[in-house]
């Protein structure tokens, strides 16, 4: 049985207008991946990855299952550390500073590439202290500064007017998308450059699923974001680049309204037009 | 095509509804029947130590007119069952009678030896079936009744003997004219008669014994002046100290153990201001006087040693009533006494529970006299009237009181209130001192020592393990440290009492030092490791460092074990335990604190090391890379937010541990040399709830009162064990309802 072609699965106008027709070459860069191989044990889980990422703007990847774009989105924090039989080889550079140097103190990498995951993850603290915790850790414990900075990142994350009067209860009584928006200004609270969200809406409800993406929206001003992403049709709604992976290659990565509506690789328009993944 | 309906069953789901029904009902009456279980254990318990605090009763069982003419009974005894009661008249008849119905048993004629008739009968053993007659000329007769149990027809049958165990002839005693107060003592093979006689003096004649010799030639005290007219004479069993009274309750002792010198020791005024002394008896044992006074108010007084080494009499405690006492009569098994007072109340007390049991009027007629049979259970009361009076008494338990299990009790011979657990001894006038207070302190510090030692350790193991090692040296450790829980605790308390406990005396130096060595010097050695190059680091995969520590605490131990004796010799003159039993007071005791810490701190360090690292281990990887991700380092991540999630199961890990440890039995009878004492020092021994019940509950008497106590002992430690691990539930569903994160 064979799938009904689809030539334009994105209707064209959903894609973000900001930077419609952008160019890679006229972005300031962030972050720059250069001939990055990573195995697990004996298995090669990215081929040679080149790639930039441009500075304050939404960078999705997309691609099948096991494509390994969390396994990239996880290298520019080295998350990917924490797993055991982890080797990278090559370099990424973020303003031309290498983070897989040997003298590169991880705390601080990654307090300038904050993270969010796929499920909400709330520490067992009130709200409060959640959105404090990145900040306590670099030892401010003034309490003007604290409260500041929570309600700051808290009105960031657009979730201000729904805690402001419980901050100190406990956060594991929010919602699953109030969890997901306070995890985030978890991360912008300490004031990241780069934000990675893999698969951040994920576990949500479609309501949730459009307050995140409003969000992404937002912070994208002041924020270079990187999202991966199961779904087409937000990687166009929120991105304005877009790189397709497939079976830890980089396939084809470009402004996000070419590549969905115009891919320069067969494979990409395969998966776009929905004919595997 | 085959429909299936929703209500009707094929035979496979009807099948699979019965085999669910089966499990859900087998294990649901599983459950109860562990819980009832349970409640039933409690029950039994509640069941076996009530009877304790059961108030005592005095019924009366029967009554009945005096078959006697006129009262000429110059003594009464009631018999061990409380059967029969034997009278002796002035006459010189012996007559047995029903307890009962008063109905006559049995009558004997004592041949008098020519007196006219008896003046007085002192008893001279506690029953008071060994009595002396004192006749009307100044003659001595001993006589010893005595019962032969028969058996007729099934039936239980007393057969009353008379006896004369010195002969059947009266005895006359050289240079005694008159005696008016006389008290007699046997101690093994000495007889002692104390006499005062009219002029107020007292004379004293020993005699060298035999049953069914005749006295010989007594061993004669010189002649003693008493300054006071006395009234009240008590002698204790014996022969060392007299006490001797007058109406006014001025009381003086007399050791009198050597006959050749007698002395007095001590004089006092043993009744308040302008009271009258009514009644001077000497409580079971011989150790405490107990005085009557006038209005009712009687005092304990024991005879003990003060700080100059003199024995002096001492006011241990006092119990009042309401109306002057006629009868104080003390229990002859147990420190309990019964009195009746002029307004007919009864009333029981008990010295070492200090505790007044009962007061309950129970008659109206004027009391002339009062007997209590040897077991305190029968009360034969006889009014002026002639009518007898059988009353039961039901006190079983009068030890106990709450006052006297937990807090501190003056017990005779000691200077001051003490806790202390001494349950029996070889001799039966021994007061026992049921003190709980002694034993749960001693299961606490000993809990506390082994939860001193297993809990740093094995929490701290268990974060490592759970949080830093790699999986592959996890998967050694844990199942390894886990199998230590299946050693028997009787092989821990073995080896610890007779290995590890004299190891301990020799070497106590380098055990103590171990405490601050082994962190030391470990801390050094990782000082030292971060510091080497990298690569030789890196020969040491992520996650195996601690396996490196392994030699290192050998070699530490041993360096200890070596150094130790050099110090020791230098700086404590060559034994630390007798430098700091110079210098601080601190004995030593070779099974103790420390021991006992160390044996069952390994018994529940697999506990708490299995549940702390489940915890652990089990607090959500998304959270620790949250954490991780926000530029936590792993430590940062362990203390604020690992430790913080699995707190819920760190903490019912170190109170399952410490009721663990407060239940533990074979390591603490082993090894802790079970010493009721109360000294937190990690250099003495203890004695545990549960160890003293497994030493005494064999040797206790079915039903008695030391076998309730045991019991009771058994219901504190079990409702300390319930109280730790429900505090532990509630405290660890609140914990999981605020930090669990699923």
């Amino acid at each position: 049985m064979n799938k009904p072609i689809r030539t334009h699965a994105i209707d064209p106008t959903l894609i973000s207008s900001t930077v419609m027709q952008s160019k890679i070459e006229d972005e300031d860069i962030c972050l720059k991946v250069n001939n990055l191989k990573l195995f697990y044990g004996e298995k090669q889980a990215l081929h040679d990855v080149n790639l930039v990422i441009p500075r304050k703007r939404v960078t999705a990847f997309i691609g099948p299952s096991g494509c390994g774009k969390s396994t990239l989105l996880r290298t520019f924090n080295r998350m990917n550390d924490l797993v055991d039989n982890c080797h990278v080889h090559g370099e990424i550079l973020l303003d031309d500073d290498n983070i897989y140097a040997q003298d590169v103190d991880i705390s601080l990498l990654r307090r300038r590439v904050g993270m969010v995951f796929q499920r909400p993850n709330p520490f067992p603290k009130s709200i409060y202290e959640n959105v404090a915790y990145g900040l306590r850790l670099q030892g401010i414990n003034k309490r003007h500064l604290l409260d500041e900075r929570v309600e700051w990142a808290l009105k960031k994350a657009a979730l201000w007017e729904e805690v402001s009067d419980r901050l100190n209860d406990s956060a594991l009584g929010l919602s699953g998308g109030q969890q997901q928006r306070l995890v985030i200004a978890r991360a912008i609270a300490i004031k990241p450059e780069v934000l990675l969200l893999d698969e951040p809406a994920s576990a949500l409800d479609p309501i949730s699923t459009l307050k995140i993406e409003e969000l992404i929206y937002e912070l994208k001003s002041d924020y270079t974001i990187i999202i991966v992403t199961h779904n087409m049709q937000q990687a166009a709604r929120v991105s304005d680049y877009t790189a397709f992976m497939y079976m830890g290659d980089l396939i084809e990565f470009g402004a996000t309204d070419k590549l969905f509506t115009n891919p320069e690789k067969k494979q990409t328009e395969d998966y776009i037009t929905g004919r595997y993944g | 095509m085959n429909h299936n309906s929703i209500t009707q069953q094929s035979w496979r789901q009807r099948k699979r509804a019965i085999i669910d029904n089966v499990a859900r009902y087998t294990i649901g009456l599983g459950g109860i029947s562990v819980i009832f279980a349970i409640v039933l254990i409690f029950f039994y318990l509640l069941w076996v130590v009530f009877p304790i605090f059961q108030s005592p009763t005095v019924e009366l069982k029967s009554q009945f007119s005096s078959p006697f003419i006129e009262d000429v009974t110059r003594y009464q005894v009631i018999e061990e069952s409380g059967q029969l009661v034997a009278r002796v008249q002035s006459n010189g008849d012996l007559v047995f009678f029903s307890m009962t119905d008063g109905k006559e048993v049995h009558s004997e004629s004592i041949d008098l030896n020519g007196a006219n008739e008896i003046s007085q009968v002192i008893k001279y053993d506690v029953e008071g079936k060994r009595l002396v007659l004192i006749l009307d000329n100044h003659r001595l007769l001993f006589v010893e009744i005595s019962y032969r149990v028969n058996f007729v027809d099934g039936k239980r049958e007393l057969n009353p003997q008379v006896s004369f165990p010195f002969g059947d002839e009266s005895v006359e005693l050289e240079d005694v004219d008159q005696i008016v107060h006389i008290r007699v003592v046997r101690e093994d093979e000495k007889l002692t008669l104390l006499i005062i006689d009219a002029d107020n003096q007292l004379l004293m004649r020993s005699f060298e014994v035999e049953y069914g010799d005749e006295l010989g030639e007594p061993e004669v005290s010189s002649l003693q002046e008493i300054a006071l007219n006395v009234e009240f004479m008590v002698v204790d069993t014996f022969a060392q100290w007299l006490y001797l009274a007058n109406k006014d309750g001025q009381l003086v002792i007399y050791n009198i153990r050597d006959l050749e010198s007698v002395e007095l020791v001590d004089q006092m005024i043993i009744v308040e201001d302008e009271r009258q002394l009514k009644q001077l008896t000497m409580l079971l044992g011989g150790n405490s006087l107990m005085a009557a006074d006038d209005k009712g108010a009687v005092r304990q007084w024991s005879l003990q040693r003060d700080k100059k080494n003199q024995y002096r009499l001492k006011d241990i405690r006092g119990f009042k009533s309401d109306a002057e006492l006629t009868f104080l009569i003390a229990e002859m098994r147990r420190k309990g006494l019964v009195s009746v007072n002029q307004q007919g109340e009864v009333m029981l007390y008990h010295t070492t529970a200090d505790r007044l049991l009962l007061t309950e009027k129970i008659t109206d007629d004027k009391i002339l006299r009062a007997n209590l049979s040897p077991r305190a259970n029968k009360l034969l009361l006889e009014s002026v009237s002639g009518q007898f009076y059988n009353y039961e008494i039901k006190n079983p338990h009068p030890e106990l009181s709450w006052k006297s299990l937990w807090s501190e009790v003056q017990y005779e011979g000691y200077d001051e209130p003490k806790y202390i657990w001494q349950s029996s001894s070889a001799d039966n006038d021994f007061e026992p001192k049921f003190s709980l207070a002694p034993l749960a302190f001693g299961t606490l510090k000993a809990a506390f020592y082994a939860m001193l030692i297993a809990v740093p350790l094995s929490i701290m193991g268990a974060i490592y393990t759970a949080y830093f090692m790699a999986p592959k040296m996890r998967a050694l450790v844990k199942p390894s440290i886990e199998i230590m829980e299946a050693l028997p605790t009787v092989i821990l308390g073995f080896l610890a009492g007779l290995w590890f406990a004299p190891v301990v005396e020799n070497n106590l130096l380098a055990i103590l030092s171990l405490s601050f060595v082994l962190p030391a010097g470990l801390l050094l050695f990782a000082g030292l490791w971060t510091a080497m190059p990298l690569n030789i680091r890196r020969l040491v995969p992520y996650g195996w460092q601690a396996a490196l520590l392994m030699p290192v605490v050998i070699m530490l131990v041993w360096l200890s074990f070596m150094v130790a004796p050099l110090f020791e010799a230098v700086f404590f003159g060559g034994d630390i335990k007798h430098w700091l039993l110079d210098n601080f007071g601190i004995g030593y005791d070779q099974r103790n604190s420390l021991v006992v810490g160390i044996a069952m701190g390994l018994a529940v360090i697999p506990t708490i090391f299995s549940i702390t690292e489940d915890a652990i281990f089990s607090v959500p990887k998304h959270l620790t890379n949250g954490s991780l991700a926000l530029g936590a380092t792993p430590w940062q991540t362990l203390t604020r937010v690992v430790l913080l999630t699995a707190s819920p199961g760190i903490f019912s890990a170190v109170m399952i541990g410490l009721g663990r440890a407060v239940g533990e039995t074979m390591i603490v009878l082993m090894a802790t040399g079970n010493t009721p004492i109360m000294d937190m020092s990690i250099f003495q021994g203890m004695r545990t709830l549960s160890a003293n019940i497994a030493v005494e509950l064999p040797e206790s008497e079915v039903a008695s009162t030391h076998y309730r106590i045991l019991f009771l002992a058994a219901l504190v430690l079990f409702l300390v064990t319930f109280m730790f691990n429900t505090v532990a539930e509630v405290v660890r569903q609140r914990l999981r309802k605020r930090y669990s994160n699923l």
